[in-house]
Formats: structure tokens, sequence, C-alpha cells
């Protein structure tokens, strides 16, 4: 026992003075104390073993500190203040020819400029939620089959990366409800990030965005919906559209629908060719009880759909990956 | 889900071409992913007559065969009486028979969907001319069975093209069954088929069997066994149903055609008594169950006594398929007498699994709690045709006239006769949903004006019966729409049936108030683009990291919210904050060959040690985050790169911030990638708060990320930029009328002294004149022994109301150069 303390004193003290202290973790001397384990009487053993570990360990932690140490001393401290370095010449910015902003933000603020102008507040979308934003407020019964499909990602909390804007819905309600209660309407937008379990390939990705639309009034209609979502198209395409739907099924809405258009001449579009863009309906009358507003006097409807899909559509690009490469050969096509 | 037409149209019109179908299928009930011509694979397939069939000389297995196919075939070799001659392997081939005949050129069916086909001709075998082949059940593509040819019934005229036999001349539909998650009816062909029939605006008839049951044939009323089914717990099961039938007739097989139905659509025939719970199921989205008899008794210890009950915990099950399953409280049991047998809604058990030799069979007709079926059939991994419309909520009123029903099949199917009484435990009975509405309010919610009649014809159409009141009307849902609770879920019907497109658009009328915009949103933007004006290049990247990058940037995994189920490990933690993803993207970028570039990203961030909202989740940061890196090194430090690029976004935005030394014993964990001493806190003159980092990044932080020596970055908290960019204060000063002077003064100052200092100490000085002064450096130079610095700046004076003299500049560069000098302890050089 005496032993392994004075080779650990000795190893801990050529440690602290070594310029490369992880060589000394490979001295003779420990493997030394190791092979002396099988030479001792059986009921030594452990103990003796316990104590060599012990001091690799502790050895390891002396290395560790070492070498920050001496990563610091051999750190120049900097003149942070300072416009540029010594004796150097003034820095210059890159080339601006090179800088390039990320399609999706900028088809984002295209998007949400549109519906600005149409009379809807935006506001962006959580990125950790909880089960209530997601789906409780929602008219999501627990446990119900709809929300398989969303696979949801969970924390070990139990809080959710949200997979769809409408985790906004319940809070643009509760927020807009003394307008509306006082003759004005709920016109609101949630974009941003959501989330999916989903293994990526080209046209799968576990991280995507969406924008998700809310209108409510004493007077909201169904044809109101699909003649506002014909409207913010036609400007985004700049061009008149026709639309189609089809019944779909999403617990916070009844009716739900799928919203097609026409594909643009824009995208080489010809008659019959169809893009499904969103899914949309008149809001569950449960979801608007859930921000406490009366559902036999308001009625809303509200939509939500991808981004992704129309910066695809607009330039051609093939694989849904490359959003988020962070591949500078892909950020500089969109100058 | 696959549906096929020929099936839905022995229950209604369809007067649409499949194209047109497929559209108002689409536009008023489900998308339909595809439609298969089937048709197309039994094209050339004939029914012929074996006029002879011998074996052939030297062959212990093979004849030769002379079938009639009527004429039919045009390019075929003829003998003299008109016959073809096959040769053909099945042991079962004899003269008399009618079989299936796959003429030459013809793709063997079961091949035809695959990436080989198999394409017939003619050709000798033994020297024996062949023409095509006498085809097997398998081979037909109607099941399993390939010992021997399929043999059709004698009355059947040769030449007879096979898919007309079949009624295989069919499209097959694939529906997209996510959008049915609240229709168990659409999950039978006689639900799928009553839409069909109401989207094209025609009554729908529902058998009258299922509305009320076949008539029930009571065959050994005289010394019936005493069937017993108890449901112990009524939260697991609303009802159970079941009777014991006797004397299977196992020789006896299904019919062909309802063999042929069931196999297009992917269930394989196995024997007539499966084939009959297998057809009732995809009939009427009712999944049945049959029970060997014996067996049960046997392991019951001679009670017909069937329970429905939750599992108990460590209780084992082997199912069908040979797997032995643990079982948990959640899980729905049917046990006979104590001893589980199945489970419920999922698998049967080993134990009573039908067999050839089945003479006796309990049939079971049930339904069960639909949330614990889902959670059986996440725990168990099943996901058989019965689980996935049990998980749909079956109506329990539908179990009975199913089980009638499948008593008279399998009377007819396997001459089975019942020997119990039909039995059944049915704790709670469902009341029916009463819908009461008025006409405005429908075409208040859809924007129609759909009048009352035609209100009443859809409702009806589907089932709903219909009163009309002075006020409106009142409909009452038919037992099989669980899903109608509200006057919206009837409105719905009424929208979707009639065509959702036939509804006019039109625009929500608003006020001319103009809609706020969001000024943080607005100033986001502002920077994305003086960012890339700088050069610089936005990335997105992942929220989620790996526990390797947070080690790596020297953060604490305990400090990041973790993700429980990920399927990947790439994607195990929030991260806390943007840097150590920038920095992650430098290596592969400059491998591709980019050597100088800037990177940015605006996202939000995650941190636990930041705390709950007063919603009680999580805070979020919104932060900016940017680095730069050449791949070849530099005069200079990489920072005042990094700070080039922050000083210009700063001077753009007229943000004031100021750049402070970090101590070594900072722990937040957004510091933790930077080396502190060549990194500076940001810092807000206004309430001296620290809102971010700049700097060059730790040596061990630059060896993990691969990171060349010339690489810097900053990360801020943009939320606080903007607190800061919007209190900032517009002033304009008026352009002076008089030339202004500058003069340039090197200071020589111990190397500890900032630049800062020296600025912040001639800016004091330069307060005491009236004067509009800017001071800009010119040159920052070191000797090599790096003691001493030597900063050279230019003085720039403008006075608003005269020329300022030679003696006057002269007069404030000596006071400032004194009090620099004095408070500084420089030199002036």
């Amino acid at each position: 026992m005496q032993n392994i303390e004075d080779i650990g004193k000795k190893l801990l003290d050529m440690i602290a003075r070594s310029d490369v202290p992880r060589d000394i973790l490979k001295s003779p001397d420990i493997k030394k104390l190791y092979s002396n384990i099988t030479q001792l009487p059986a009921e030594e053993r452990g103990q003796y073993g316990r104590s060599v570990n012990e001091l690799k360990v502790n050895l390891e932690t002396a290395v560790l500190t070492r070498e920050a140490e001496l990563e610091d001393s051999t750190v120049e401290p900097l003149d942070v203040t300072a416009p540029w370095d010594v004796n150097s010449a003034p820095n210059r910015l890159l080339d601006t020819e090179q800088g390039t902003q990320h399609p999706l933000t900028t088809e984002l603020e295209n998007v949400v400029n549109i519906f600005t102008r149409m009379g809807f507040e935006a506001i962006e979308s959580r990125q950790i939620d909880d089960d209530k934003h997601m789906f409780g407020t929602l008219n999501f019964h627990e446990d119900h089959p709809a929300r398989d499909g969303y696979d949801t990602f969970r924390t070990e909390e139990g809080f959710i990366p949200p997979a769809h804007t409408s985790t906004m819905q319940n809070r643009i309600l509760l927020s807009g409800k003394e307008k509306l209660e006082s003759g004005g309407q709920i016109a609101a937008i949630s974009y941003g990030r959501v989330f999916r379990n989903e293994d990526v390939d080209a046209t799968h990705e576990h991280t995507f965005y969406q924008c998700e639309g809310v209108f409510v009034s004493e007077t909201a209609n169904l044809g109101q919906m699909l003649g506002t979502l014909r409207s913010f198209f036609e400007t985004y395409y700049g061009q008149k559209l026709k639309i189609k739907t089809q019944p779909a099924y999403f617990p916070f809405v009844e009716p739900g629908l799928e919203f097609a258009i026409e594909k643009p001449a824009a995208l080489g579009g010809k008659p019959g060719e169809w893009l499904e863009m969103l899914g949309c309906g008149m809001i569950h009358p449960n979801v608007l009880m859930a921000a406490d507003i009366d559902p036999t006097k308001y009625r809303g409807f509200a939509w939500g759909g991808g981004i992704e899909r129309l910066v695809m559509l607009k330039y051609g690009i093939e694989d849904l990956r490359h959003f988020e490469s962070g591949k500078i050969q892909f950020l500089r096509k969109f100058k | 889900m696959i549906v096929s037409l020929n099936w839905l149209k022995k229950y209604t019109n369809i007067n649409l071409s499949i194209d047109d179908l497929t559209l108002l299928i689409g536009a008023r009930l489900v998308e339909i992913e595809e439609t298969v011509n089937i048709g197309e694979k039994y094209k050339d397939t004939v029914v012929a007559h074996v006029i002879e069939a011998k074996k052939m000389e030297g062959s212990d297995h093979l004849n030769v065969v002379l079938i009639d196919d009527g004429g039919q075939n045009k390019k075929v070799d003829r003998d003299s009486n008109g016959y073809i001659q096959v040769v053909c392997g099945a042991s079962n081939i004899a003269t008399g028979q009618n079989v299936v005949w796959l003429p030459p050129t013809s793709i063997v069916p079961s091949t035809y969907s695959s990436s080989e086909q198999f394409v017939l001709d003619s050709r000798s075998l033994r020297g024996v001319i062949s023409n095509g082949m006498i085809a097997s059940p398998k081979e037909l593509d109607l099941s399993d069975e390939h010992e021997g040819i399929l043999v059709l019934d004698s009355d059947i005229k040769s030449g007879t093209e096979f898919s007309k036999f079949l009624e295989l001349d069919d499209y097959l539909l694939d529906i997209e069954n996510k959008s049915l998650t609240h229709r168990p009816d659409c999950f039978g062909i006689v639900g799928f088929a009553r839409e069909v029939s109401a989207i094209q605006g025609l009554k729908f008839n529902t058998p009258d069997w299922l509305l009320q049951g076949s008539k029930f044939q009571n065959n050994q009323i005289n010394n019936p066994i005493d069937l017993q089914v108890i449901i112990d717990n009524s939260e697991l099961s609303s009802r159970y149903a079941a009777v014991v039938m006797s004397d299977i007739d196992n020789t006896r097989q299904t019919p062909l055609i309802i063999q042929s139905y069931l196999s297009r659509i992917g269930i394989r025939p196995i024997s007539a008594v499966v084939d009959v719970t297998n057809y009732l199921m995809m009939l009427t989205g009712q999944p049945l169950h049959a029970f060997d008899y014996d067996k049960l008794v046997a392991v019951s210890g001679g009670r017909p006594e069937i329970h429905v009950r939750a599992g108990r915990n460590g209780e084992k099950l082997e199912l069908l398929d040979g797997r032995i399953i643990s079982l948990s409280e959640e899980d729905i049991v049917i046990a006979a007498g104590e001893t589980a047998i199945g489970l419920a809604g999922a698998m049967g058990g080993a134990s009573t699994a039908i067999d050839k030799n089945t003479k006796n069979i309990i049939i079971e007709s049930a339904t069960f709690n639909l949330y614990n079926l889902r959670a059986t059939q996440m725990r168990h991994g099943i996901f058989s045709e019965a689980i996935t419309r049990f998980t749909k909520g079956q109506p329990a009123e539908l179990s009975m006239p199913v089980l009638l029903e499948a008593i008279r099949l399998m009377g007819e199917w396997t001459n089975a006769k019942c020997v119990s009484k039909v039995v059944e435990s049915y704790p709670v009975e469902l009341t029916k949903s009463r819908i009461d509405f008025s006409i405005n309010t429908v075409n208040s919610v859809l924007g129609s004006d759909i009048k009352s009649d035609l209100i009443t014809r859809t409702l009806e159409n589907v089932g709903f019966e219909v009163q009309l009141n002075k006020d409106g009307i009142i409909a009452t849902a038919p037992y099989w729409r669980g899903d109608i609770h509200i006057v919206e879920d009837i409105i719905e019907e009424i929208g979707r049936l009639n065509g959702f497109d036939n509804i006019n658009p039109t625009l929500p009328t608003r006020d001319f108030s103009a809609s706020l915009v969001s000024h943080f949103d607005e100033f986001r933007s502002q920077i994305r683009k003086i960012l890339v004006r700088s050069g610089a290049n936005e990335v997105l990247t992942y929220n989620f990291i790996h526990g390797d990058v947070l080690r790596k940037s020297g953060q604490k995994e305990s400090n990041s919210y973790k993700i429980i189920n990920s399927i990947s490990p790439d994607l195990q933690y929030y991260r806390q904050s943007l840097t150590p993803s920038l920095i992650g993207l430098v290596h592969p970028n400059i491998k591709q060959g980019h050597g100088n570039f800037a990177l940015f990203e605006l996202n939000k961030t995650h941190q636990k040690e930041m705390g709950l909202t007063e919603e009680n989740v999580p805070v979020e940061s919104d932060m900016i985050a940017l680095v730069v890196a050449n791949k070849n090194s530099q005069s200079g430090s990489a920072y005042y790169q990094a700070k080039k690029i922050l000083d210009y976004l700063l001077q753009v935005l007229e943000i004031d911030l100021d750049y402070k030394t970090i101590s070594n014993t900072n722990q937040d964990s957004l510091y933790a990638p930077f080396e502190y001493q060549r990194s500076a806190r940001l810092v807000s003159g206004l309430n001296d708060l620290s809102i971010g980092i700049i700097g060059e990044y730790k040596k061990s932080v630059s060896k993990a990320f691969k990171l060349p020596d010339y690489a810097a970055g900053f990360e801020i908290n943009v939320a606080e930029l903007f607190e800061l960019y919007q209190q900032k204060s517009t002033s304009y000063r008026q352009i002076s009328r008089y030339p202004g002077s500058e003069r340039d003064i090197c200071f020589q100052i111990d190397n500890q002294i900032t630049y800062s200092q020296i600025i912040n100490a001639i800016n004091d000085s330069l307060k005491k004149v009236e004067l509009e002064t800017s001071v800009a450096p010119v040159d920052i130079y070191q000797p090599d022994n790096g003691l001493i610095k030597n900063i050279t700046v230019r003085i720039k004076m403008t006075s608003h109301d005269h020329t300022l003299t030679g003696d006057e500049v002269s007069a404030i560069v000596k006071s400032v150069s004194d009090s620099v000098v004095s408070s500084l302890r420089a030199k002036v050089i």
C-alpha cells in the first residue's frame, strides 16, 4: 500500500511539471502496480486493486488539470477592445457578393409579409412546448390514435418539440379573445420550426417549417376560408388560380379539408395538375372553448402548411436534406 | 387499405368511369393513393377443358395433356382436332377437368407485379412441345396453394375468360387510411360502398342482415352446450357475443370467387372457417375470431366458459405466430376459465388455434376498448387487419348482426351447425346520437345556400333518420356512426357529400385598420440583410445535437433537455447555444473547397438552467451566432475579423456595445466553447448587462471540431439586442459650415493598457471643448519585445461657429495628450 502512495505522489509531481502530462499515464510504474495484483494473496487483491484504480482516476484528473493549465499559459491574451490586431492592417469585411440569405427564411419573410398585408398578425412558433398546447387544447383526446400521425419527440420531462405550428393556436385565441369580444376579429398566423420523429431522406425531414393561420369572427365560414387561401396563393404566385379540396381528418377542425391549387404557370404547370398545399378547416368548437371563446357566438377557420414545399417548387430543389445541411455550395445558389 | 371496385359494385351502383370515380372519391371522401387495374394481369388467361391427360414416356411425373380452349387463342399450334398440347407436372391433372390455361406470350399472374415477369412460350420439354401452362392457384395469385393445378367446376364453358368467371376484371383502390381514422365504418366494403353511393347522390340500402341480423337457426336446441361469456370489467369490452358450432367439414372449401376476392385485397385464403371470419371482417369492418372448441374446453378444465379480463402482470401467453409474450395489466385477455387463451382484438393464442382437424369451434364477435388495444399494439408490435379495425372503435351494435351472418356462412361453407345458444355479454347499451339543428346553422358555417330537402336527402343517403320540425331538423345517426356528436359533424357530412368545392369562395370583410407588424421580426430580418451584405452566409441547423457535440464544446449534458425517443443518437439533446452547430460546419465546408467564409444563424436555444415561463414551458432564447474562418493563416488574429463584422452590424443598427474581458471562472454555457483570454463579453453601456460573447475558440474545441487556426465568432441574445435597438435615440446635428481640422497623435503605452482606455481618455478630455469631434484609429504597432505598444489615432475637430485656427487645434491636442499621458502613463511620440 505504501508503495502505491509513493508511486502516486511521484507521478502526480511529474504530471504537475510535465509539458506532455498524458505521456506519464503510460509509465511502467503503473503497469507494475497492476501486475503486482496477481502476486498478492487473494484476500488482499480487492483492496489493492481498488487503490490502484483510485490512483489511476486521480492521475487522469491531474493530467486534465495540467493540460488546461498548459493550454492557458500558451494562450496569448488579446486586447479585445482594439479595432484590429497589433502590427496588422485594418480588417475588411468579406466579399459582399458571397453573402446569402437562407432560402427558407427568405420565403418565410415573403409569406409572413403577404399575410401581414392581408391583415394577419404574425407570431413565431415555439420550439419546445407541452402536451397541453400541442394536443390537449386542440381536441386530441389522450391516447387518441390521431396522435400517432404526428410522431412526436419527447423530452425526459414530457415536453414536446412541437410537431405542428398549431401548438400556438390556443395562445393566439386567448390573446385575441378580448379584441374579438369587443367587436373585432382574430386574424393571426404563427410560423416556425416543427419536428417529427422520422428518418431523414430526400423527401422526409425531422425538422421543417410551417405556417399556420387562424381567423375567428362572428361570421367566419368555410367559403371565406377557401377565398382567403385562394387569395394568398394568387398573391404569392401572381396569377389567378383554380382551387380544389379533399376531405381530411384533423381533430382540431370540423369540417377538415386538404387544400390544393392548380399548378401555376410560373412552375410549369398544365391544366389538370394539382398541388396539395395545406390542411385546413373550421375550428372545432372544443378548440374555441379551450380558449374560453363561445362557439355558439363565434366561429373560426384555421390552416397550416409547410414552407419547404413552396421553396422546393419555386427553385426546383430536389432534396429536402439540403436545407439544414449548412453546405456553402447550396447556400450560395440563392443570391 | 385496398378496396375492390367489383366488390363495391355488389352493394352500390357506380355509373362513373374509374377516373371520374377516383376524382369524386378524392374530393368527397378520402384520398386514393393509387388505382390498379388487375384485369390486365389475367388478360389472356382462359378456362380450358382437359380432353386427355396421359403420362409422358420416360418421365415419372410429367403428363402430356390435350386441352380445348374453345378455339379462343388464334396464335397457338393445334392438332387436327383443334386441341392444344400442354405438358403439365401436376399430379392432380385428369381427363375431363376444367382447368385454367395460360397461353404462350401471356405472363404468369403471380409474377405480373414483380420486377421479373415470367412470360410463357411454346417450348420443347424432353422433345414434347408444351404450349404455355396449366396454372395452380398460386400461379394465378389466388392463394399459396401450389401442390396441384386449380380445378374448376365442370359446368364452365371452355374458352371463358378466367377474369370474367372470377370477376377479376377489377380495379383495386389503394386508400390513404389516415384520414379515415375516425370512420371505422369505412374499413368495411359495405361502409365504403355506402359513402360511394352517397357522394354520387344515390340512396344506399344497407343489407337487412346488417340492420336486423340474419335469421338465426338454432339447429341443436334439444341438448345445447351451455356456453358462458363473461366480461369481467366493462371498461375493457362493451360487448362480447359468441356461439358454438360443430361438425365442421374440413374437406369443403371456401367458394373460389370468395377466395379470389380475399386474395386480391391481400388476404390469403386459408380454410373455410378462417375465410368466413376474414371475409366478414373485410365486408363489415367487424373482426371475428374462431377458437377450436375442444382445445378451449380442455384448457378450461371442461367448462365452456369465456372471460374477458385484464392481463395479469407476469402472465405468459403463446400467440398463434409462436411468440410467447408477457402480459401487462393494460392488455385485454380472452380467458378460458382462468387461463389466458388469446390477446383480445390482437391475436389468438396457440393453445386454441384452428387446425385442419378442427371439428368444433367457438366464434367470437366483440368490441374492445380501443385505447387498451392501441397500447397492446405498440407494446407487442401487432399490426393485423383486425387490430387496425378495432383501434378505430367499431360500434358494439355491429357485433351481433355479423355473428349471425357468420353462423349462416359457416353453415353454407363448412356444413357446421350451431350447438349452443348465441350468448352475449352487453353490459352497457349505447344510445344513438341525436342532433337538433337549423338549416341556417349549416349554411352559415359553410357559407353555402343548401336547401332543406337536399340536407334531408344527403343525410338519409348515408343512413341517418331525419325528422323535420318547424325550427329545423333532428338527425339521428345510424349505429355505425360513432363519430357524430355535434352539429359540426353533421355540417361536415352535408358539405362533404355535396362537395366542398361547390361552395363559393369569398373573403371575410374587415376594416381598414393596419395589422400590427412584429418589430422584432423586422429587426431580425434587418440583421440578416446586414450580415448578408457583410459577405456571410445564413444557415439553418438542427435544434437537436449528439451528446458528443455538447462534450466537445465544453457544455454540460445536464443543462440540455434530453429527447428520450429519438430515432438517432444525433438527435439526443436540445442545443444550449448555436455556436457548436456553426463551428461543426466549418471543417466540412473547408473540405469542400471553401477557404474563407462566414456562417450565421438566427434561431432559438434552450437551457434547463434558464427555467420555465409562466406557462410552465421552457424559456426559449432567441440568438444570433456567427463564425468566420479562413483555412490559411492570416496576419493578425481571427478575433478581429469577427469583431469587424460585429462592429459593422452594430454600426448599421446604431447600437453601442462595450467589449469587456472575461474571467476564467465564468460557467455560462454560452461561453463554454470560447477561449476566455481571447474573447470579450458584449456589454451594453446602458445597463451594464452582458448580452453575448465574441471571441476565438478554446484549443480543445478547435481540435475537436477540426477548426483552422484562423477561426472566431460571436453569439448574442437577439431579444436583448432588440431592447437596446428600441432604446436608441435618433439624433441629428446640423452639418457645420466651417471646415474641420484633423491631427494624428501616437501614444506609446504599456501593453496592459487597452485600446478602449485610450479612446475613452481622449473622449473624456474632448468633452470639455464645445466642438464636434471624432476619434479614429490609424495604426497599432507593437515592437518584438511585446511590452509596449504604439497606438496612433486621428482626432477630428469641427466648430459650428468659426474656422478653427492652428493654435486652437494645437491647444486642444495638447490638452488631450496631457490628460491621456497622465491618466494612462502614456508617452506621446
